[in-house]
C-alpha cells in the first residue's frame, strides 16, 4: 500500500493506493493519526486506487472517524470503487461515514 | 482435520457458509479455489441452506457427488408436500387449535432425503469441526450445534418459517438459522478461528409484490438483509484479525428451486473466492506479528 498525503486548503487529502488489510491497516492509522495529532482533523480519504480493503482495513477507517470527529473533524471518503464500496455498504460504513464520487467534491463538502 | 491436503496453516482458518438457499452451492466454488491453493480450513460453519453444503465440506464430499446429492435433495417437490391439517389449523385457530408446530409444508419427503444423503452420521463425527446454526423459537437466540445427528443438526437450520415446521432438538424448539444470524461469522469468532473465509448472500426482493406469499417474502428479505448486515459490521469490527468477505454476484435471480443453475452457481462462487485470494495468500503467508 502506498500513501500520498497533499494539503487543499484546510482538508487534508490522503490517497490510498492498493490494499488496505491487515497487513497495511497499520501504516495508514499511523499516518492518518499524525494527520490528527498535527491539528489536521478535516480529512479525505481518496480511495480511486484501493482495490481491496478487508475487516482490518475497516477497522483502520473506523478509528480515524473517530479521531478526527473527536476533534472536531470529518474522514470522508471519496472515488470509492464497485469492489470496495460493497464490502463497506456490507459492514454498515456507509450509513456512518460520508462518502463522494471524487475528492474534489470530498474537500469541498468541508466548506459547505 | 482438514478439508484439503494442503499443509494447514499455523493460523486457525474458517470457512462460514451463510443462509441463501441453492446460492449456497457456490460454497463448492470456493471450496475448489482453497482445495487447489491447498488452504487447510480447520471448522466450517454453516446456516439455513448453507448448512447442506457446510454438512458436505466438512464430511469430505467432492464437489461433484456435492452437485449431484443436492439435485436429488433439493427439488420443488419437497415444498409440494402441503400440510393440509397445518393449513386448516392457522385458517381456524380457535376452532382447531393452533399450535407452535406450525408449517405449510410436510418435511416427510426432505427429511427421507436427507437421510439418505447424510445416514447416521454426526455433527460431531466429520473430517473437519462441524458448526451448525439454528434459532431457539421462545428465546430467539442462536442455537450451536456441534454434536448430534447431523440430520437433525440440519433440519433444525433449514426450518424455513411458514414453510417447515419448528424441529425439536433436546428440550429446544428450534427455527430457521437465518432468523438470528444470516452468516453466523460469530461463531467462528468464539471457536477460535483467526482467519474467517465468509461466504454470504443477501436475500433477493421481490420484482413485483401481487401475493400475500411475495409480500411476506419482501418483508423477509428486508429484515433479512438488514439482519446480515448488522451483525456483519459488528463481527467485522469485533474481531482481532480477519473476516474476508466472498459475496457472489449473480447476472439473474435465482430461485428457491434453480437446482439447473448450480454450475453457473458454483463458478461464481469461485470467481468470487478468487478475487479475494491474492489478499488470503499474503495473509497466510506472514508472519504472526505482521497483522493489525
Amino acid at each position: 500500500m502506498e500513501i500520498t498525503v497533499t494539503e487543499s486548503g484546510p482538508v487534508t487529502v490522503v490517497a490510498i493506493r492498493g490494499s488496505v488489510d491487515g497487513l497495511t491497516a497499520g501504516a495508514l492509522t499511523e499516518s492518518l493519526g499524525t494527520q490528527v495529532r498535527a491539528g489536521r482533523v478535516r480529512i479525505v480519504g481518496d480511495f480511486a486506487e484501493v482495490d481491496y480493503i478487508s475487516s482490518a482495513g475497516l477497522r483502520a477507517v473506523l478509528g480515524a472517524l473517530k479521531e478526527a470527529r473527536q476533534q472536531g473533524g470529518d474522514f470522508r471518503l471519496a472515488a470509492i470503487r464497485p469492489d470496495v464500496q460493497r464490502v463497506l455498504d456490507l459492514s454498515g460504513f456507509t450509513s456512518i461515514l460520508k462518502t463522494f464520487a471524487d475528492p474534489e467534491g470530498a474537500v469541498g463538502s468541508f466548506g459547505a | 482435520m482438514s478439508i484439503s491436503p494442503g499443509i494447514a496453516p499455523a493460523r486457525r482458518v474458517a470457512l462460514v457458509i451463510g443462509s441463501g438457499s441453492v446460492k449456497c452451492a457456490a460454497a463448492l466454488g470456493l471450496q475448489r479455489v482453497l482445495r487447489r491453493e491447498g488452504i487447510g480450513v480447520d471448522m466450517v460453519v454453516g446456516c439455513s441452506g448453507g448448512s447442506i453444503y457446510a454438512a458436505f465440506l466438512a464430511a469430505g464430499f467432492d464437489t461433484e457427488d456435492a452437485v449431484r446429492l443436492t439435485k436429488e435433495l433439493w427439488t420443488r417437490e419437497i415444498t409440494n408436500q402441503r400440510d393440509t391439517l397445518s393449513l386448516v389449523r392457522a385458517l381456524f385457530p380457535r376452532l382447531l387449535g393452533f399450535t407452535e408446530d406450525f408449517g405449510l409444508k410436510r418435511d416427510t419427503l426432505i427429511m427421507r432425503r436427507l437421510r439418505h444423503v447424510f445416514g447416521e452420521r454426526r455433527v460431531d463425527g466429520l473430517q473437519t469441526r462441524l458448526y451448525l446454526t439454528a434459532t431457539d423459537f421462545h428465546t430467539g437466540e442462536q442455537v450451536v450445534l456441534s454434536d448430534g445427528l447431523l440430520v437433525d443438526g440440519i433440519r433444525a437450520s433449514i426450518a424455513i418459517p411458514f414453510i417447515f415446521r419448528p424441529w425439536k432438538i433436546g428440550e429446544r424448539l428450534l427455527i430457521d438459522g437465518f432468523m438470528s444470524d444470516p452468516l453466523p461469522v460469530g461463531v467462528a469468532i468464539r471457536e477460535g478461528a483467526d482467519v474467517i473465509v465468509a461466504m454470504g448472500f443477501e436475500s433477493p426482493y421481490q420484482g413485483t409484490v401481487n401475493s400475500p406469499a411475495r409480500f411476506s417474502f419482501q418483508l423477509s428479505s428486508i429484515m433479512t438483509n438488514n439482519l446480515l448486515r448488522s451483525r456483519f459490521a459488528f463481527h467485522n469490527l469485533a474481531h482481532h484479525a480477519e473476516v474476508i468477505p466472498v459475496i457472489p454476484q449473480f447476472s439473474q435471480r435465482i430461485r428457491l428451486f434453480d437446482t439447473e443453475k448450480i454450475p453457473m452457481i458454483i463458478e461464481e462462487g469461485e470467481r468470487a473466492a478468487e478475487e479475494q485470494l491474492p489478499y488470503l495468500r499474503r495473509l497466510l503467508a506472514a508472519p504472526a506479528g505482521s497483522i493489525a
